[in-house]
């Protein structure tokens, strides 16, 4: 397992990891809401309180950054560490689906 | 004040906050839309038509510009800006079928509102203890007033730490979730 920096921020809840993952490409908070509810097959939703918090969160400690600002909608990208913590938490979620694969038919 | 407005002066303890949501609530179901809302805890209803609108409760600080930027996200998202009471964010939208009602949408997030507000009432506790020091209750004092001086500090340290207890114990039971 790949020690790092980035380990503390781990794991990461679900709604988390889904605005992480869309925010490869620089997106303003709707098109986020918008983006996890589509990719993760409604699973997720994300409310605007949880995306603000999450937003406030994910650039205090620098895991993204904010690109562009217009018509009151900042938009925000992942950053390198950002990058980094999500790569890690893939990896761990991997495992665990790797694991709950292995015993599926016991199910 | 015209006759189709009235005001209410209500208060809420900040781990009630879905009571006083739901409370809202009632109050449009029965015509009664919270149109502004001001210190020290004023609400002001408008009366209409009988609708069923959702009202929501953030607590964030922020700078005007943050403040705008949040306004908008709640707008993009369907919410209805109404106003703060110090810090208290209101919002509120229309019950429809495939809208989403929450603005939490995790219990992480409702748990960090709920450690926001536990942040603001340890500071005062904090301020209280160096600004207000209650330095025992006696009567044999200099002035009279003193010792009600005393007691109204206790009483309102004694409010903050109660607050402080009982919001803890409910992100306690929310951390169960």
């Amino acid at each position: 397992m790949l020690r790092d920096d980035t380990d503390k921020y781990l794991p990461l809840t679900e709604s988390t990891c889904y605005i992480m993952l869309t925010l490869v490409e620089p997106l303003h908070g709707y098109a986020v809401m918008k983006k996890v509810e589509e990719i993760s097959k409604g699973t997720v939703k994300v409310g605007p309180g949880t995306l603000y918090g999450a937003f406030t969160l994910l650039e205090k400690e620098g895991m993204i950054v904010k690109v562009k600002e217009e018509n009151r909608r900042k938009s925000y990208v992942l950053t390198p560490k950002g990058k980094k913590a999500l790569v890690n938490q893939i990896k761990r979620l991997e495992i665990m689906t790797q694991n709950g694969l292995s015993v599926m038919d016991m199910l | 004040m015209a006759e189709n407005t009235i005001r209410k002066i209500k208060w809420f303890w900040p781990w009630r906050d879905e009571q006083e949501e739901a409370w809202l609530r009632s109050m449009s179901q029965k015509g009664w839309h919270l149109s502004s809302v001001g210190l020290p805890c004023i609400y002001r209803f408008r009366a209409g038509e009988q609708m069923d609108y959702v009202y929501r409760l953030d607590y964030q600080t922020f700078p005007k510009k943050d403040k705008q930027e949040y306004q908008q996200l709640f707008r993009d998202a369907g919410w209805e800006y109404i106003g703060e009471i110090s810090a208290c964010q209101y919002f509120r939208k229309e019950v429809k079928e495939a809208e989403p009602l929450e603005i939490f949408t995790d219990v992480g997030s409702k748990i960090a509102k709920y450690k926001r507000i536990l942040a603001f009432l340890w500071f005062f506790w904090i301020v209280l203890i160096v600004v207000f020091p209650v330095r025992g209750i006696s009567m044999d004092n200099p002035y009279p007033w003193w010792g009600a001086i005393q007691v109204f500090n206790l009483l309102i340290w004694l409010f903050f730490t109660y607050a402080i207890i009982r919001l803890s114990l409910r992100i306690r039971q929310l951390r169960k979730l």
